[in-house]
């Protein structure tokens, strides 16, 4: 039950990691700020600037220019700032990891060691067995053979309406 | 223990796991270390050899962390490392971060509308103005495709 679960929930991740990340919370607060005297030329103090202004109390891991109007601080909890000077706003990113989402995906896209692959070829074979195995098991009125063949037929013929589609 | 206690504390300690990330691939080999710089005067003379890069992370794949912008010694210039999909899976909070990349520098040439593209969403990126008129040559774009990286505290 629980590597259908699994393979289920990050399946869904995943097809629609499009429209949202399965992996990350990202943010974005954009905060227009005045004009100010930057010290331009210290990154150390420009830091320190920014810090104060954004009233953002976390430790930064270091600082970089993007370009010549685009300060950026990276932070020690995976967050980052950004000073941009020509629109004179900071735009602050805040990540947070989706643990069990990252997880589920890690284990579904095989992004583990080779044991795991393995594993999942084990129990991908045993899905097999099982959907096999179960067009011989029941016998009578429940048999797939009979009117219930319907049900298997279309869980052939709709993939491959997809396919030829 | 419970099942359920079990099943959440694997899924925590699978989770914890993702969220440290040091080593990808093979072991980093310093002995090619070279500049980014260095690389970025004279591209094509690196296409054949093995190379060792070093900077901060300053940006990473938000989706599928197939990708990594590793800045240059040199100011706004950077380098991007590129993987195939699930290859090797960045981590976003290794943004800020100092890694070493060892790997083969890819040369990809581009048409002049993709040039166009790309420098209109670099200018954009940058908060620059852009006049596509202005190109009037297709560029190339390189990437390493490495082997092996390390993300350091």
């Amino acid at each position: 039950m629980g590597l259908v679960i699994i393979f289920a929930v990050s399946g869904i991740a995943v097809n629609h990691k499009d429209d949202w990340n399965p992996n990350y919370r990202v943010e974005q607060v954009v905060t227009s700020i005045s004009a100010q005297n930057w010290s331009l030329d210290n990154d150390t103090e420009l830091a320190n600037q920014v810090l104060a202004i954004s009233k953002i109390d976390e430790k930064v891991k270091t600082s970089y220019w993007a370009s010549p109007t685009q300060f950026k601080l990276f932070f020690k909890n995976g967050n980052n700032l950004l000073l941009n000077l020509k629109d004179q706003q900071l735009i602050y990113e805040k990540i947070a990891p989706r643990h069990v989402f990252q997880a589920f995906n890690r284990l579904h896209l095989n992004e583990t060691k080779a044991s795991w692959v393995i594993f999942s070829d084990a129990f991908a074979a045993l899905l097999i067995f099982l959907a096999l195995s179960g067009l011989f098991m029941i016998k009578g009125r429940h048999s797939p053979w009979g009117i219930k063949s319907l049900w298997v037929i279309s869980g052939i013929a709709l993939p491959a309406v997809y396919i030829f589609m | 223990m419970n099942f359920y206690k079990l099943l959440i504390l694997i899924i925590a300690t699978i989770g914890l796991s993702t969220a440290k990330a040091e080593q990808f691939g093979e072991p980093v080999d310093n002995a090619s270390l070279l500049k980014i710089s260095t690389i970025m005067a004279a591209p094509d003379t690196f296409l054949d050899q093995q190379v060792t890069i070093e900077g901060t992370v300053v940006g990473v794949c938000a989706k599928r962390g197939c990708w990594m912008t590793i800045a240059s010694d040199k100011r706004f210039e950077n380098l991007q490392i590129k993987v195939n999909d699930g290859d090797m899976v960045f981590p976003m909070t290794a943004k800020g971060s100092k890694a070493m990349a060892t790997g083969k520098l890819n040369k990809i040439q581009l048409n002049l509308s993709r040039t166009k593209a790309l420098l209109a969403h670099r200018a954009q990126q940058a908060g620059n103005e852009f006049d596509e008129n202005t190109v009037t040559k297709p560029m190339a774009i390189y990437q390493l495709v490495p082997t092996g990286v390390e993300i350091l505290e």
